[in-house]
């Protein structure tokens, strides 16, 4: 009891003792911390963004309109496992539909003296790399005349998907190793300038854990600490940056689930708590050990 | 606990040669100063004692414990049973007197009730009580050298080692210093004193052992100091 009670307070003291490079710290690792819930964010939504329109990836097959033609592609394409549901337009849906997308300019359409719409079908995919597969499969059969996907979009979106999580894991990687130097150098000034102590600690028998241990509880804090301002800045702040971003780009579907970004917050607070512990362990053992070594 | 070193030799890189062949055996309550002149080896020799130094050959046992052999955990277990009084006090300057010497017995875990009337009947022992509250740069340097040798013996340690514990003190706090060791001793506490000072060799008469270039040159009971120890 009077070890944790000891440990306690010379963390405490290490943190107020050196209170301006304590400070600098935080705000680094709070910096850090934000910039990395950032990249995951973009990454998170990039694939909730990508998901979403994989979700309407749709292609339209134009069939003859002999018979039951769009039956047949119906019932043949529909038996694809990368197919999720299929739809058949008939020519007076289609025009229907045609009908109301004209909107006030929809006379028109009394000019024509028969339905030229074709009759089509809607074949909605679970995922954007089906797409090529699926138009092949339509183009080989005869029922079919022509067929209309955003095969170039699907591509696209799959490779800034790809590139964005390559580039999030690299702001990832770098922050994390910018943070843990900053730990490890802040605790690294705090061990050499009680190193006399430390030494003088040794000496009289205490342990390295015992001498170690209050140097690693500093830098868990200020790290777990950091990570936890940074996480609730995140926190707060999302719901706005989401609604600005909806407002301008209506079309795209962003992340909304605020309990995902509590989770994200959680795990920032350990990360940061792990990040932490891992380098001042390594900061001051290193001294203790080298203390220890005889001559 | 007995100390005893065995045909000790310790080198410093590159060709320093500290000590030479030394075969010491200091029994447990013993009491004993090391004398020599400046580079005679006494440092190196408490510091083999404390394992901050290692023989480059023969071997010091404590209590029977080869000390080489020890790792991490069990030196400072071991060095719980040492006490250190340095030449320069090394006493924490940031700590008050009452903390610099709680902080050694909760450096090893000691309870706080055990902690506080510990150095409460140690202060008043060495006569700091009233000057518990001050820090090291507030106190004589008679003080000083109290609160550090009551820092080396608050966690009864079996043997103490004392580096010029009467340096640069007037005679009479000299003395006052000698008398508290002597009692320490008397209590069955090894005392290993390294010093200069004639007067308390002469005045206070125990075992001296002589270092000259790292050798022993005289190992004598109820010694004296020679005028050849420190020239």
């Amino acid at each position: 009891m009077t070890t944790f009670s000891y440990v306690l307070r010379d963390a405490f003291r290490l943190v107020t003792r050196n209170i301006t490079l304590s400070f600098l710290t935080l705000v680094t690792t709070v910096a850090v911390f934000f910039l990395m819930s950032c990249s995951i964010l973009l990454v998170m939504n990039t694939k909730h963004i990508v998901a979403g329109i994989e979700n309407n990836l749709v292609i339209t097959a134009y069939v003859n309109k002999k018979g039951t033609a769009a039956e047949v592609v119906a019932d043949k394409i529909g038996k694809l496992d990368c197919v999720d549901s299929v739809r058949i337009v008939t020519p007076d849906k289609a025009l229907e539909i045609l009908r109301a997308r004209l909107g006030n300019q929809a006379d028109v359409l009394t000019l024509l003296d028969d339905n030229p719409l074709p009759p089509s079908v809607e074949i909605k995919l679970k995922n954007a790399s089906a797409v090529s597969v699926v138009a092949r499969e339509l183009l080989s059969m005869e029922e079919v005349e022509d067929i209309v996907y955003a095969g170039e979009l699907a591509k696209r979106l799959e490779i800034i998907s790809r590139f964005i999580s390559k580039f999030s894991f690299g702001v990832l990687a770098i922050a994390l190793a910018v943070g843990a130097l900053v730990v490890f150098n802040t605790i690294r000034i705090g061990v050499y300038a009680r190193r006399e102590e430390i030494e003088i600690m040794l000496l009289i028998g205490a342990t390295p854990g015992f001498v170690a241990f209050p140097f690693v509880l500093h830098g868990s804090i200020i790290s777990a600490l950091g990570a936890l301002l940074a996480g609730a800045s995140v926190f707060l702040s999302y719901d706005r940056v989401v609604g600005a971003l909806k407002a301008s780009m209506p079309f795209l579907n962003f992340m909304t689930d605020r309990a995902v970004v509590m989770d994200l917050w959680l795990l920032l607070v350990g990360g940061g708590l792990t990040v932490g512990w891992i380098c001042s362990w390594l900061a001051v053992s290193k001294f203790v050990r080298q203390a220890m070594r005889p001559h | 606990m007995e100390i005893k070193i065995e045909n000790v030799i310790k080198q410093f890189p590159p060709d320093i040669l500290a000590l030479r062949n030394i075969n010491i055996t200091i029994p447990q309550g013993d009491f004993v100063y090391l004398v020599g002149p400046t580079g005679s080896g006494k440092t190196t020799l408490m510091r083999l004692i404390t394992r901050e130094v290692v023989p480059t050959k023969g071997r010091v046992l404590v209590g029977g414990t080869d000390l080489r052999k020890l790792g991490m955990t069990d030196i400072a277990y071991y060095r719980r049973e040492i006490g250190v009084v340095f030449q320069d006090f090394r006493l924490l300057s940031h700590l008050t007197a009452y903390e610099n010497l709680t902080f050694v017995q909760e450096a090893i875990g000691m309870p706080k009730d055990l902690i506080e009337e510990r150095t409460n009947e140690i202060l008043d022992k060495m006569g700091l009580w009233r000057r518990r509250f001050l820090y090291p740069e507030q106190l004589s340097g008679g003080e000083q050298q109290r609160l550090a040798i009551a820092r080396a013996t608050i966690n009864c340690p079996s043997i103490l080692l004392a580096d010029e514990p009467t340096g640069n003190l007037d005679l009479q706090t000299a003395e006052a210093i000698m008398k508290i060791l002597l009692s320490i001793n008397a209590m069955g506490t090894t005392v290993v004193v390294a010093t200069h000072n004639q007067y308390i060799v002469d005045e206070f008469r125990q075992r001296v052992i002589s270092l000259r270039g790292g050798r022993v040159v005289r190992d004598e009971r109820k010694g004296r100091f020679e005028i050849n120890d420190d020239f």
